[in-house]
């Protein structure tokens, strides 16, 4: 086989010129809270745990609460900069979960959430990692998610939103073929006058095919479903989601 | 149970585009492997064909038309058109058996009106849940395999399917950088399945006398590798990816391990190892698959192949005609300058400079160029104790032919994945005994709905 001695000209590896921030903490003065939020921005799961009920000792779970939701913070904007890949971000979103549960049972009751979003992928189709990532960043924002799985029979969708009223429905789809389901589920809540932001994604899904009909938006990446699910629970209805987001 | 300890190649070099070591015949006097390069075109309906069996019928009928009018329209001389089942067809077994059927008509006519030679690959979807339903005992599974009866039946020459075992831990995995748990996934449970669904194909394909095709890692492999994305994504590391690939290529072997003769799914990026290994042929998409979705590997990919795919596209007009018809012709064409090259006695020129293009532009085409598949093959070979450990191996090869290459150049970041990555790999026990020990409980514990029964475990 033959090999070249230079690739110029051939293609240019324009990732290698994206400058690399870096990774940090925010800094807090109590030094139990600096280790929660650490523990955060590093995703490490392994000691979340320990450094959380650590923490409890001495601190309010609420307190110890807000140090987790300044870690994932952190993380956020770290991902958002291109310094974190998406691995990064979700090991930091099951750190903070693992964190906000023990912190819950200190309590005695569940945090309050900002919202209920129901999620879903499509009837037909079982590729749902596209929802369980949606899924991942919008807990780890602080909403309740009500996960109904993968190839969901349109009736069940329909069932669920009527029974948990939620702010914002999702919906993930990887062929054209089993994206149809969104729009039968628009026409059935259109039609039992219930009205609330769609938003669908995934695979083959466009924009065209998603604005076609009542209640869709289209969502182009799923780091967008905590910012849409912020628009939805501030009162926003699916017109406004689809002007802002869409177009 | 059979297990491949040698390899089908002497050398990497041996290896060129439209030849294989044990080429398969099937089809309308259609020979893949045998010293030329065919098309394979992978029509995909429009959304709302698929509501009723009539529709969808109609649907694959103008599409499979509109291919073998342009083959005849342009000189091509031959086809092979793959039925890649979307759900409605697999889970109602007489629509895929009535659209193979069907397609088989058209095949037939055309090749006694102008001797167009052809073949069918029916691609049965496997929509088995793993994290929901019994594996091996559901009713999901008892579909799939009425479905290939159908097919077969009515007139599919080759059968194979994407299948989808070990994808609830894959999952989980890869967006988590996990590599341990990609191997347990990919490289055991999804073996695992591989062997459990195959010996079942192989058995119907042999009852009807057709061709056990092949299977792809496209559920997890190809979920890596779609997710590193571009030069500009930040959702797996490209490096993260690569490493996936190779533990890909131990599992999907496992097909061929099991009498699948080939040629393998055209969305096996891993076909390259399998090709090295194996010596069937291979399928492959790369710049002409553009129309479902982009890689980093457009020409690479096509140095070694048989079959030259496009994927799927979706049925619709353009200036051209349809873009069953358009991607025929852009197929067609590139496979003419293959067998060109071929009878010109220039195939490994075409070949290297197919890898020239592609060969350092990312991580997929630097572990897929033959001269790397062909090691990573020799790691699987020279590591076949159990499904685990050559897939370690794959793995371990592949990390360390990317650290040993100053032409790749990786960020820092990347370099960095690729560092704790490879220390992970190095880190795991050497016994599959060990290690599905170890990852059993980790995986209930983090994975609702995971069962180690759905794996014979």
């Amino acid at each position: 086989m033959y090999f070249l001695d230079d690739y110029s000209g051939i293609f240019v590896r324009y990732d290698l010129k994206r400058e690399r921030g870096e990774a940090k903490a925010v800094a807090v003065e109590d030094e139990a809270l600096q280790q929660v939020i650490q523990c955060v921005v590093d995703g490490d799961t392994d000691n979340i745990g320990e450094v959380v009920r650590k923490a409890l000792e001495t601190k309010d779970p609420m307190e110890v609460i807000n140090a987790l939701v300044k870690g994932m913070n952190e993380v956020s904007r770290l991902w958002d900069e291109g310094v974190y890949y998406l691995p990064q971000a979700i090991l930091s979103s099951d750190a903070m979960l693992e964190g906000i549960e023990i912190c819950e049972e200190k309590m005695g009751k569940a945090m309050e959430k900002k919202g209920v979003i129901i999620t879903h992928t499509a009837e037909g189709d079982i590729h749902d990692l596209g929802q369980k990532i949606v899924n991942a960043l919008l807990r780890a924002n602080g909403y309740e998610v009500i996960d109904l799985g993968k190839d969901v029979p349109v009736d069940e969708v329909v069932a669920a939103v009527k029974q948990y009223k939620p702010a914002m429905l999702t919906g993930t789809a990887l062929m054209t073929t089993t994206m149809t389901a969104f729009e039968r589920i628009s026409k059935r809540l259109t039609r039992e006058g219930i009205s609330l932001p769609f938003v669908c994604g995934g695979g083959a899904v466009s924009e065209e095919y998603v604005t076609s009909f009542d209640l869709g938006i289209w969502g182009k990446d799923a780091s967008q479903a905590p910012l849409m699910a912020a628009d939805a629970v501030s009162g926003k209805d699916w017109r406004q989601l689809r002007e802002k987001w869409n177009g | 149970m059979a297990r491949y300890t040698s390899m089908a190649y002497q050398s990497a070099d041996e290896m060129v585009f439209g030849t294989a070591k044990y080429p398969v015949k099937y089809g309308r006097d259609f020979e893949v492997g045998g010293g030329l390069v065919y098309p394979e075109l992978v029509p995909h309906p429009r959304p709302g064909s698929e509501e009723t069996k009539k529709s969808l019928v109609r649907e694959y009928e103008k599409m499979v038309n509109d291919v073998l009018e342009r083959c005849v329209q342009l000189g091509f001389p031959g086809i092979q058109v793959e039925l890649e089942h979307v759900y409605q067809m697999t889970r109602n077994p007489d629509w895929g058996g009535e659209i193979a059927a069907a397609t088989k008509r058209l095949m037939d006519d055309y090749y006694q009106k102008y001797g167009l030679k052809s073949a069918i690959r029916a691609t049965i979807a496997d929509y088995r849940k793993p994290d929901e339903e019994n594996m091996r005992d559901s009713d999901a599974l008892k579909n799939i395999l009425a479905t290939f009866e159908a097919s077969a039946a009515a007139g599919a020459d080759n059968l194979s399917i994407e299948s989808m075992g070990g994808k609830e831990i894959t999952d989980y995995a890869i967006v988590r950088q996990d590599i341990r748990g990609v191997l347990f996934g990919i490289g055991v449970l999804g073996s695992r399945d591989v062997e459990f669904l195959w010996k079942k194909i192989v058995e119907i394909a042999n009852k009807y006398g057709v061709t056990p095709g092949g299977d792809t890692d496209c559920s997890q492999a190809n979920v890596a590798m779609f997710m590193a994305g571009g030069y500009l994504d930040k959702s797996v590391p490209h490096t993260f990816a690569a490493i996936c690939r190779a533990i890909a290529a131990a599992r999907t072997l496992v097909a061929y391990e099991q009498g699948a003769k080939g040629p393998t799914k055209d969305c096996g990026y891993e076909d390259p190892i399998i090709k090295a290994i194996a010596g069937i042929p291979i399928s492959m998409e790369g710049k002409t698959c553009a129309c479902a979705h982009s890689d980093l590997l457009g020409n690479l990919v096509a140095a070694v192949c048989d079959l030259w795919s496009n994927e799927a596209v979706e049925y619709h007009d353009m200036f051209g005609g349809t873009t069953a018809a358009v991607f025929t012709e852009i197929l067609g064409y590139d496979v003419a300058l293959m067998n060109t090259a071929i009878k010109m006695g220039k195939a490994k020129d075409l070949r290297d400079m197919m890898i020239n293009s592609d060969k350092y532009r990312d991580t997929h085409g630097f572990i897929l160029s033959p001269d790397n598949a062909y090691e990573i093959g020799k790691a699987i070979v020279s590591n076949a104790e159990s499904y685990y450990s050559r897939a370690r191996a794959a793995a371990i090869k592949a990390a360390e032919l990317m650290r040993g290459d100053s032409k790749l150049l990786l960020s820092d970041f990347e370099k960095e994945v690729l560092e704790s990555t490879y220390k992970a790999l190095l880190s795991l026990p050497d016994k599959e005994e060990d290690f599905i020990a170890e990852c059993i409980p980790v995986y209930q514990k983090q994975v609702k709905g995971f069962k180690p029964s759905n794996y014979g475990l």
